[in-house]
């Protein structure tokens, strides 16, 4: 699968992102004399007096706050809130540690929140009208809601034409065929599957229809990929499995009409791509879900790039409001993608190594790759939820 | 004295007393009536109950020495070691710095951060901890030798102390048992509490740091204070009865602290961890007669005194003997461990039982004794006393070391703001 490309980095990325480094923490107000207290805002941060500013009026345009965590052991991040959104914040400022965050504010008023400090919210003024307002952060989310609307509509569109294929080499009686129309199915299902696994109504359950592993449901309502994989791929059998391909046409069918009408809020993406990468971290790594193909890797490949796609389409409004949240999580992402890389194989159809051939440091590593990934990921929901 | 260790009554003076893990309600409740009996305040509601209640359950967290060596042993300890898996430096001094505030909270019997955070933010501490007592917490970090290779440029600041182990007799160490760039000991009176600071730094260390191996002791075998009795190992022997006390500051300063004679000056006031995992072969020591297992010991079961006395702190005579044959035999482990037969050497030991259930290859229990030992130059203390007790020592039968890691435990924090290695990253 080809990498996704990723948005450029923002123009507003903070000057000093890293916490702790000499040059931020020591730096002061920026050293601007001449605006001094007007775009440069310093945060000193006590146990005794919790969060504490030089400044409560500010002008408007950029600002840059520096923090400094001399002894508040619990508090550890900084944030620049406009009644409950977060326009800025600064994370792992733990006591002892300093560090910077830059936002762009046109005239109102704001607050500068320390949870955890003695003193946590502290209220600023900012007057005056900013140079050039920035496309903001409720148009980001939108705009990345509706990406990823689209980017499902795709993908689901390729599942309805791939399961129509793989349908057709049941119907047939190549093994080699329809062992090959299988793999060639599956990504775009685990790509999206959070979305599938939200149509569960009544008796209707779409997810369990379509993807249910030997034992999930009762013997007798199991239909789906993993009764055709287990035909395949185990009794290496075609015979009588194209009435299950048919079934499995028509339930595709079914998720695309759903999936037509989905529309996204910004925290769904966020929940949407943690579950993905739950996927991989509970089912993938052990083998369980590919028990007789054992592509897994295939699955884990696919499950990580739609939570990758989920997170790109969030990513331009979590870098206004956390830049360097932002490039950690992208950056544990492409640490993640050049493990799984290192599966990857040309001489399998699926282009990656059978799910056999890993051994106890190899699902560790990619556990831990995927936690990685995951810890930060998991405070992205709350950033885009309010904003 | 600038290094010796606070007593009681500064303990209590110079902490907060208040010990209660008590529900995070939030910024917005302004709890600024709350806090005004607390004192220190940090949006938590304060216990009710009478201040000093539980300040016994308090063991300071910043002082010369780190806590969790000469604390007087608490019952349960949670073990884990790390690898770093970042090449950052920034991130590793983040982690250092985030672990120290999250340790400090802890010992308090506070919660790391919030955990009635906003619907959609996952809680910042885990929870499990909350409305327990602080338990005589102690967290204690080390550093292993990794990481001072070329990653985080570190490599002019390694002692020459810390130097991995060499293969000594008796090794015999399962995969994934040995090892690491760092280590955290948490010890408390409470299991619960005491897992509650494994799991929390294993999640702040996400992205920088993965956990390589970790492990729970149930039950501490040794005392290091005069105040507690000696307790019994899974033998169901009183092993350790000469171990150091924290009382003997002498003996602290020659044998446990890292003092002058250090080639790297940050390390002073810090010491040198020596953790081994040491499997019993349980069934068959059960199955070995009184008088053999007496021998082993150079203890009397029962009563666990030496063999040429009758009450526990007699001092064992090693040149008795009766019809011509030491009374304790020339490989009994009290003998080989004896620091007459060391050079004079001790070791502060700190050890746990541990069991991790079965071995699933042959059903026979998998427990016995979670070593630790403190000193301060593990080349002329734990090295050379293993070195004769792993080619002579009787018990050597019935053990076997699983698991070995050394590690630099640096200096107590002075004060909140201060975190492991701070003077490194200067």
């Amino acid at each position: 699968m080809p990498r996704l490309p990723r948005p450029a980095a923002a123009v507003l990325a903070t000057i000093c992102a890293v916490a702790g480094v000499a040059a931020c923490s020591s730096s002061g107000g920026g050293g601007r004399p001449s605006a001094a207290g007007a775009h440069a805002a310093t945060v000193t941060i006590t146990a005794a007096k919790g969060c504490e500013l030089n400044a409560t009026q500010f002008a408007a345009g950029g600002i840059t706050f520096t923090i400094t965590n001399k002894d508040a052991t619990s508090v550890s991040e900084v944030e620049l809130l406009s009644g409950e959104r977060i326009l800025g914040e600064k994370e792992n400022v733990p006591a002892g540690l300093g560090g910077q965050f830059a936002v762009k504010v046109d005239a109102g008023k704001y607050t500068v929140y320390c949870p955890g400090a003695q003193q946590e919210r502290s209220t600023i003024t900012v007057t005056g009208k900013a140079a050039a307002v920035n496309e903001n952060v409720a148009a980001l989310l939108k705009r990345g809601t509706a990406d990823y609307k689209s980017y499902v509509d795709t993908q689901v569109g390729y599942l309805v034409s791939t399961t129509a294929k793989l349908n057709t080499a049941l119907e047939g009686s190549d093994l080699k065929a329809a062992q090959k129309a299988y793999i060639a199915a599956r990504p775009y299902y685990e790509k999206i599957e959070p979305v599938a696994e939200s149509f569960v109504s009544g008796k209707q359950n779409l997810d369990a229809d379509i993807d249910a592993r030997a034992g999930d449901v009762p013997a007798s309502k199991w239909s789906g990929f993993h009764l055709i994989e287990k035909s395949l791929f185990r009794d290496k059998s075609v015979t009588g499995m194209a009435k299950w391909g048919a079934k499995l046409v028509a339930d595709v069918g079914l998720l695309q009409q759903k999936t037509k009408h989905l529309s996204y809020q910004p925290p769904d993406l966020a929940n949407g791509a943690q579950e993905l990468l739950d996927e991989v971290a509970a089912s993938k790594i052990t083998g369980e879900e590919e028990r007789y193909s054992h592509i897994d890797i295939v699955d884990m490949a696919n499950n990580v790039e739609g939570a990758e796609q989920a997170f790109a389409d969030l990513e331009p409004a979590v870098q206004k409001i956390d830049a360097e949240l932002a490039r950690q999580i992208s950056n544990q992402f492409a640490a993640l993608g050049k493990v799984l890389d290192k599966y990857r194989t040309t001489s399998n159809s699926s282009g990656y190594v059978l799910y056999t051939t890993l051994n106890d440091a190899d699902r560790r590593a990619l556990a831990a790759a995927v936690k990685a990934v995951q810890e930060p990921l998991s405070r992205v929901a709350g950033k885009v939820a309010s904003a | 004295m600038p290094n010796r260790e606070p007593t009681d009554r500064e303990r209590t003076d110079s902490e907060p007393t208040d010990t209660s893990r008590r529900l995070f309600l939030g910024g917005a409740l302004g709890a600024a009536g709350l806090v005004a009996a607390g004192g220190a305040g940090f949006g938590i509601a304060r216990a009710a109950e009478p201040a000093d209640a539980n300040s016994s359950d308090v063991v300071p967290f910043y002082g010369p020495h780190q806590a969790g060596i000469a604390t007087p042993a608490q019952d349960r300890l949670a073990f884990a070691a790390f690898d770093v898996t970042s090449a950052d430096r920034t991130d590793l001094q983040t982690l250092l710095a985030q672990w120290a505030a999250a340790a400090a909270q802890m010992t308090k019997g506070q919660p790391i951060g919030s955990v009635e955070t906003a619907p959609d933010n996952p809680p910042i501490d885990t929870g499990e901890a909350l409305g327990l007592p602080a338990a005589k917490l102690t967290v204690t970090v080390g550093f292993g030798p990794g990481l001072f290779d070329e990653r985080f440029g570190l490599a002019m600041h390694r002692p020459a102390a810390l130097k991995k182990l060499p293969p000594l007799p008796g090794d015999a160490f399962e995969p994934d048992r040995s090892g690491g760039d760092l280590c955290v000991q948490a010890c408390a009176d409470d299991p619960q509490v005491a897992f509650h600071v494994i799991r929390n730094f294993a999640r702040l260390a996400r992205g920088t740091a993965v956990m390589r191996w970790s492990q729970l002791g149930f039950g501490r075998t040794s005392s290091t204070s005069t105040t507690q009795q000696t307790p019994r190992n899974l033998m169901g022997f009183k092993d350790g009865t000469r171990n150091i006390k924290a009382e003997s500051a002498e003996e602290m300063e020659r044998f446990v602290w890292v003092g002058a004679e250090t080639d790297q000056p940050w390390m002073r006031g810090g010491s040198y961890v020596v953790a081994r995992r040491i499997r019993m072969l349980i069934e068959s020591w059960d199955t070995d007669y009184l008088a053999d297992q007496e021998k082993v010991f150079g203890r009397a079961k029962n009563s666990g005194a030496p063999l040429t006395g009758t009450h526990e702190f007699d001092k064992p005579n090693l040149i008795a003997k009766k019809n011509g044959v030491p009374v304790i035999d020339l490989n009994a482990h009290i003998r080989l461990a004896a620091p007459v037969s060391n050079s004079g050497q001790m070791i502060l030991r700190r050890g746990y039982s541990y069991t991790d259930g079965i071995d699933a290859q042959t059903g026979l229990l998998d427990a016995g004794l979670f070593f630790l030992a403190y000193q301060k130059d593990p080349r002329k203390q734990f090295v050379q006393i293993q070195q004769r007790l792993g080619q002579h020592d009787l018990l050597n039968e019935y053990i076997r070391h699983t698991g070995s890691a050394l590690f630099a435990v640096p200096p107590g924090l002075h004060a909140p703001g201060d975190y492991y290695g701070k003077s490194l990253f200067a």
